[in-house]
C-alpha cells in the first residue's frame, strides 16, 4: 500500500454545530453589526443561553455566506439580503430532505419502471 | 499610471444619475457574474464592472475621478501635481498605484489612512468517489482568483458527506496593505454510485429476493465498501424493509461510522418454466395469504 499524499489540512465548516458571532462575521465577510440588524430583523435566529455569548447554528453558514455575496454584488440593502437569506436557507434544507429522500426511495420509484403504481383494491376490507 | 474609463465600463452616460448608474452595474454584474458566464473573460469583466461600479456610486470618488478629465482608456497619466500635496506624502507617493487605489486613497482623504483589506475568498466544487469520501483522499486544486492561480494539494479527512464546506484558512486571495489572505472554501459533492446511495453517513443499496428467499429467510451475499459479507435475510422479510448492517456506512469523523441499509425489494421470474408455473399455482390454491385484505386490518404494518 503506499504512503498516503500528504496536502493542506482542512476543517469543516459545520463540524461544531454551532458557530459565534465573530467568526460567522469574518467567514461571511460582513460586520457584527449587520448581523444584528439581521436577527432584529428576524430573518436570522440566534441560539445559545439568554445573556451569554450569541452563537448561531451552522446550518446558517452557508446560506448566510451567499447571501452576503449577493449583496456585496449586487449592491442590496441589508433588508433584501435578509429576505434573501431566508430563501437560501429554506432552499438549503428542501435540496438536503430531497437528497435524503432519493437514498430512501423504493426500488420501483427510482428506477423509474413504467407503468400503474402500487395499489389495493377498494373492497379489500370486506375480505379481511 | 493607466486611465480607465468607467462610464464606458457600465455604457452610461458621464451625466448618468446614481439611480441610472446602479441600474447599469446590476444588469451588466448579472450579466458578466462568473457563476452566469462562460465567457473566458467573465471574470476580469466582471471586476472591470465592479471597479467601475465602486467609484461612480461614491460621490467624492466620482468627482475626484471626473476631475481627471476624458481620455482615452488605457492611456497613461498622472494625477493632478495638486493631489500629492493634499492626500500623501513624498513625490513618489502614487509610485505603483492602480486608479482605482488611487481613488480609494482620496476617498478616504489620505493614502496613510487606508485600512488594511483582506483578501478575497476563493471557492470550487470537488466530486469524490464514495471510496475516497470514506477513505479521505488528498486532491489537487487548480485555484484563479486575482493575484493569478496556482495548484493547491488539499488533505479531505475520511468521513466526508455530500454538500460538506472544507475551509482552509488564508489560502485565498493575497490580503492588501497588511490584510490577512482570504479563504479557500471547497464544497464536497459525491459522485454517483453504481451500488450505494449515501444519505449523510449512511449508505443504501436495493437488495432484490426471490419471493421464496423472502418468505422462507435466506444468507444471502451483499455488497460492502469493504467487500461482500453475508446478509441474514429473516423469514417474513417484505418488499420495502431496510436490512441494517451495522457500522458499514461511512466514518463519522468522531470514531464511529454510519450503516449500510439493504432496501428489499421482491422480484419475481419473467418467464416461468413447466415446473415453476406448477409450484406457483399450487401455492396460490393451498395459500391463504390475501396480501390485499390487509389494507386497513387493525394491527397490521402491511402499508409500512
Amino acid at each position: 500500500m503506499q504512503p498516503r499524499e500528504h496536502g493542506e489540512p482542512g476543517e469543516w465548516l459545520e463540524a461544531t454545530g454551532v458557530i459565534g458571532q465573530l467568526e460567522l462575521a469574518q467567514i461571511c465577510g460582513i460586520g457584527t453589526t449587520d448581523i444584528d440588524e439581521l436577527v432584529d430583523y428576524g430573518v436570522l435566529v440566534a441560539e445559545g443561553p439568554a445573556g451569554g455569548p450569541r452563537v448561531f447554528s451552522s446550518e446558517w453558514v452557508q446560506p448566510l455566506r451567499e447571501a452576503c455575496g449577493l449583496w456585496r454584488v449586487y449592491d442590496l440593502d441589508l433588508f433584501a439580503a435578509g429576505l434573501l437569506l431566508v430563501q437560501l436557507h429554506r432552499i438549503r434544507k428542501l435540496e438536503r430532505q430531497l437528497h435524503e429522500l432519493d437514498a430512501h426511495l423504493p426500488y420501483p420509484a427510482r428506477a423509474g419502471r413504467e407503468g400503474p403504481g402500487g395499489w389495493r383494491e377498494a373492497h379489500a376490507k370486506s375480505q379481511a | 499610471m493607466k486611465y480607465k474609463d468607467y462610464y464606458a465600463a457600465l455604457g452610461v452616460a458621464r451625466d448618468a444619475d446614481a439611480e441610472t448608474i446602479k441600474k447599469a452595474y446590476r444588469k451588466l454584474a448579472r450579466r458578466h457574474h462568473p457563476d452566469v458566464s462562460k465567457d473566458a473573460d467573465a471574470q476580469a469583466r466582471f471586476q472591470e464592472i465592479g471597479e467601475a461600479y465602486a467609484t461612480l456610486k461614491d460621490p467624492e470618488k466620482r468627482t475626484a475621478y471626473d476631475r481627471l478629465g476624458t481620455r482615452p482608456a488605457g492611456e497613461e497619466f498622472a494625477p493632478p501635481p495638486g493631489w500629492q500635496h493634499e492626500f500623501a506624502t513624498g513625490t513618489d507617493a502614487f509610485e505603483g498605484m492602480d486608479l482605482s487605489d488611487l481613488l480609494d486613497a482620496l476617498g478616504r482623504g489620505r493614502r496613510g489612512s487606508m485600512p488594511p483589506m483582506r483578501g478575497s475568498d476563493v471557492e470550487a466544487t470537488i466530486r469524490l468517489s464514495l471510496e475516497q469520501a470514506r477513505n479521505g483522499t488528498t486532491v489537487h486544486l487548480d485555484i484563479a482568483h486575482e493575484d493569478g492561480s496556482r495548484t493547491l494539494a488539499v488533505t479531505v479527512p475520511p468521513g466526508a458527506i455530500e454538500g460538506q464546506r472544507l475551509r482552509l484558512r488564508g489560502r485565498g486571495g493575497a490580503g492588501r496593505r497588511g490584510g490577512p489572505a482570504g479563504d479557500v472554501y471547497l464544497h464536497i459533492t459525491l459522485a454517483p454510485h453504481p451500488v450505494f446511495r449515501a444519505d449523510r453517513h449512511d449508505l443504501y443499496f436495493d437488495l432484490a429476493l426471490a419471493p421464496w428467499e423472502a418468505a422462507l429467510g435466506a444468507d444471502v451475499e451483499v455488497p460492502t465498501l469493504d467487500g461482500p459479507v453475508l446478509l441474514t435475510v429473516p423469514p417474513g422479510t417484505r418488499s420495502g424493509r431496510k436490512l441494517r448492517l451495522r457500522g458499514r456506512g461511512l466514518p463519522t469523523g468522531h470514531g464511529g461510522h454510519g450503516d449500510l441499509y439493504a432496501a428489499v425489494h421482491i422480484d419475481v421470474p419473467a418467464t416461468l418454466g413447466a415446473r415453476e408455473r406448477e409450484l406457483f399455482e399450487e401455492l396460490a390454491r393451498v395459500s391463504p395469504f390475501r396480501p390485499r385484505a390487509l389494507a386497513g386490518k387493525e394491527g397490521s404494518d402491511a402499508a409500512a
